[in-house]
């Protein structure tokens, strides 16, 4: 009997994905996926929080199992058992070994290195020195700038010859020069042939750096963008597609005429981060402070909440001194992993800071009025969840952050603040989060919020403050503004305004 | 004092998460029975009797009233090796402060319970304020105190009924204090049961129906995320090591009461029962996850299995490995439920 042989598969050259499949319970995380990568060229991936972004980058790092569907890296097929060394993840928050050197990092876990080796080899210490790593090879990950850590796991991945690089929201808690910095060294693994995936929230740079867009919606790749078609508000527009139109957010005010709840006078950190800062904050209006990492942008807004020490004149609701502000203000952390309890349920997370409310004689709990309060301010927050009774884990990340913020407003606090509130948050419960505030503004309290991007200042606050080298810019009013690029301009001009020290900020963040 | 207004969406019938608790507690009752039928069978019916299961029950409450208290500290995150060096530090305390010092015995005991809770503020001291990792200062904390231990009593044994030369315990005193467990109660029901049953309903109430176990779950299953929300964090800390501290007090002195003499290592052997019948219970080291119910019938289920063993002759070994399996078993089985239902 003759059987005829297979017809040989055409052979593509880097990464197709086809029909992949992932099933998390009944829940569909990726329905049918399919995406092509090719040699040379970026691939930018867009997608919703709960699309299916993340599954997609669990699956090619090998973290999750695919229920389905295929994978080939130059028309071989790939699992992550075999070959997981092909394709290089690339993170926001490197996974490396803090307690181990730059090249200790690099080497580490590679063939061959059975025993400690004294010193690198020839090849890793070109790698390092293409990298510009060569010379802090020998510090402390954990004592280097973040974006060096990255370059370290670039390292990483070179010095195994990996074929595939996926870069997942690499440069959101970057200064813009180490962005850039980090941006050219993506372009320059693409000249050389590399398959390089850019998986990013900022629209703006998926068009300047990407070859293609590949944008997933419900766990399928809906549409490519690329060439003329390539666009931010084409992206923007495939992203939404299929999701509930939101009212227009109440634009912003130029002038707000309220009491004055906070009033911060030659306020200095105690760790210097900032210094003489001047603010004024009145009833009614949202006010952003910008500035990048390590800017004491992000101490000065902790220390309106009392988590960070300051010194200076403070008055808040007409009284003098830094308690008040522990007693008067409300704290949401930027990450959901210290702002939410992942053992409590949805509706105990939302009623967690309450106490007086939900306590009947004896300290006893009121479970009724519980499950009450957390129905209502589900329902006024348009979280999604199945019920409030299930884990709070089960919630997409824009749910889980509106819970958080739910959280610190049901306590009603006069001072709310928060740090960069739509966080990796979609473009949906970014509205709907945006509308929130605005609404707990107009109620009779201040929002003070710590922004590392012009788009949510455009979007949702008054004012804009920059804090630049320590110091306190002059206001801007974002309703002068007719478009976010121009306020991006002025903020930027007036982050640029003094000599910004990256190293320093990124250590910091090292160092938390 | 009702606010409610007329607009509140109707409230969830059922909170999914105190059903699952139900379920673990639930399973954990289930094989209960089974090993009570399966060493009924091999007993020849001898294991079912009124006076062994009444002995279990007197067994079980030393190990469920202080993995109540230890319950606490796991909750909230932490952990406390010290507990059993203090169970024997306590009753040693009410011993020499009542035989040797003269001491009225309610002043001893409440000397005792005094000790019990400067012990459990050392602890809290050092985990919240100097940040010792709770392990290390709990596990210097119970060997500093079996020191002080060896040191009042100078490693002897008391037994107030037969004093120690040229001592004399008042008799009314001395009854008093017998009679605290070792009482005749209707059905001739253990004191020490009614002791557990109270203490049982209070830590219920406590730690499932307040809103200081309601936070206390809150706290232990993420502390930054608890201080970021202005919860009292170090109070908590503080009352869950004090709380456990004077559990440990409690059963000292019923064991004390029933058993009528104390050892400078008492309470030593207690270390490994403890803790097994909290994390078979369903508490998780990791924080934020336990019950009253599960700690008791993670204590029951311990207490079945020895009393069993050694009433089929089993031999010493048998005990040992069985303990150790369920111990690895039950938490297995936990990690197993949690992923089906998609929580890891």
């Amino acid at each position: 009997m003759e059987v005829a042989p297979d017809p040989p598969a055409p052979i593509e050259a880097g990464v197709v994905i086809r029909g992949l499949r992932k099933l998390y319970g009944d829940t569909v995380a990726l329905d049918s996926l399919d995406i092509d990568a090719r040699p040379g060229e970026i691939l930018g991936v867009a997608g919703a929080n709960g699309a299916g972004k993340s599954t997609m980058i669990k699956i090619l790092a090998g973290e999750v199992e695919a229920t389905s569907g295929s994978i080939t890296i130059d028309g071989e097929p790939w699992s992550p058992s075999f070959g997981a060394d092909r394709v290089a993840v690339v993170h926001q928050e490197p996974q490396l070994f803090p307690n181990l050197t730059v090249a200790e990092n690099i080497c580490v876990g590679r063939e061959g290195t059975r025993f400690v080796r004294r010193g690198s080899t020839e090849a890793e210490r070109a790698v390092m020195a293409d990298l510009a790593i060569l010379d802090v090879a020998d510090r402390m990950l954990e004592h280097v700038p973040l974006a060096i850590q990255q370059r370290t796991e670039i390292a990483r991945a070179l010095v195994r010859d990996a074929r595939v690089f996926l870069f997942d929201e690499p440069n959101s808690a970057l200064t813009s020069d180490e962005s850039d910095d980090l941006f050219r060294r993506i372009h320059a693994l693409a000249q050389r042939g590399r398959v390089v995936m850019l998986v990013s929230h900022r629209l703006a740079e998926l068009v300047a750096h990407a070859d293609r867009v590949a944008v997933i919606t419900d766990g399928r790749c809906t549409t490519v963008l690329q060439g003329r078609t390539l666009t931010q508000e084409a992206i923007a527009r495939e992203l939404v597609v299929g999701q509930a139109k939101h009212e227009t957010v109440a634009p912003a005010r130029a002038e707000v005429d309220g009491k004055t709840v906070l009033e911060l006078t030659g306020w200095s950190h105690q760790g210097d981060e900032f210094r003489e800062v001047d603010l004024r904050v009145q009833v009614g209006e949202i006010v952003a402070v910008v500035g990048v990492e390590g800017s004491g942008a992000r101490e000065l807004v902790r220390s309106i909440a009392g988590f960070e020490k300051g010194a200076g004149a403070v008055v808040v609701d007409d009284r003098q001194g830094v308690e008040v502000l522990r007693a008067k203000s409300g704290f949401v952390a930027a990450e959901r992993s210290t702002s939410l309890f992942p053992n409590l349920s949805v509706g105990d997370n939302i009623v967690v800071r309450l106490d007086g409310e939900i306590t009947g004689r004896f300290g006893a709990l009121r479970r009724g009025r519980m499950a009450r309060l957390g129905a209502q301010i589900r329902e006024r927050f348009g979280v999604k969840a199945r019920s409030i009774g299930h884990p709070i884990r089960s919630l997409s990340g824009g749910n889980q952050q509106k819970v958080a913020i739910a959280a610190a407003m049901v306590g009603r606090p006069l001072i709310l603040v928060l740090e960069e509130p739509s966080r990796g948050v979609d473009i949906g419960s970014k509205a709907e989060i945006y509308r929130l505030l605005r609404e707990y503004a107009r109620e009779g309290h201040a929002i003070v919020m710590y922004c590392t991007e012009t788009t949510e200042v455009f979007d949702v606050a008054d004012r804009v403050h920059v804090l630049s080298d320590g110091r306190l810019s002059d206001q801007l009013l974002v309703m002068t503004y007719a478009d976010v690029g121009s306020l991006a301009a002025d903020v930027s001009a007036l982050e640029r305004h003094t000599q910004r020290q990256p190293s320093a900020a990124a250590s910091t963040r090292a160092t938390a | 004092m009702t606010t409610e207004t007329p607009n509140f969406p109707p409230a969830p019938s059922r909170i999914s998460l105190t059903g699952s608790g139900l379920l673990r507690v639930g399973g954990l009752l289930a094989t209960v029975v089974v090993v009570m039928a399966a060493f009924g069978f091999l007993s020849g019916g001898s294991f079912l009797g009124i006076n062994n299961q009444l002995g279990i029950l007197r067994n079980v409450s030393t190990v469920a009233i202080v993995g109540l208290g230890l319950t606490l500290v796991i909750v909230v995150g932490e952990i406390d090796l010290s507990f059993a060096s203090l169970y024997g530090l306590c009753a040693s305390v009410i011993a020499v402060s009542w035989i040797i010092w003269g001491f009225p015995v309610w002043a001893a005991i409440l000397l005792a319970f005094a000790v019990a809770i400067f012990w459990g503020a050392f602890n809290a001291f050092f985990t919240t304020v100097v940040h010792i990792p709770s392990f290390i200062a709990t596990l210097g904390s119970g060997t500093l105190i079996f020191g002080f231990t060896l040191f009042i009593t100078a490693t002897a044994t008391f037994n107030p009924t037969y004093p120690p030369g040229g001592r004399s315990v008042d008799p009314d005193q001395l009854a008093f204090f017998t009679g605290l467990a070792n009482q005749d109660l209707p059905f001739r029901f253990p004191m020490q049961g009614v002791w557990l049953i109270v203490i049982a309903a209070i830590f219920f109430f406590l730690l499932g129906r307040s809103l200081f176990g309601f936070r206390l779950k809150a706290i232990g299953g993420n502390p930054e995320a608890a201080r970021l929300a202005r919860l009292p964090v170090r109070k908590y800390k503080f009352a869950a090591f004090i709380l456990a501290a004077v559990m440990a007090c409690t059963a000292a002195m019923l064991d004390f009461s029933f058993i009528g003499s104390t050892q400078p290592n008492g309470g030593q052997s207690l270390l490994f029962p403890t803790f097994a019948a909290v994390i078979i219970g369903g508490a998780s080291l990791a924080g934020g996850r336990g019950t009253v119910l599960g700690t008791i019938t993670g204590a029951l289920l311990l207490s079945i299995l020895v009393n069993g063993l050694a009433l089929l002759a089993a031999g010493p070994f048998a005990q040992q490995m069985l303990v150790g399996t369920v111990t690895i078993g039950a938490v297995v089985l936990d990690r197993f439920t949690q992923q089906r239902r998609g929580l890891l």
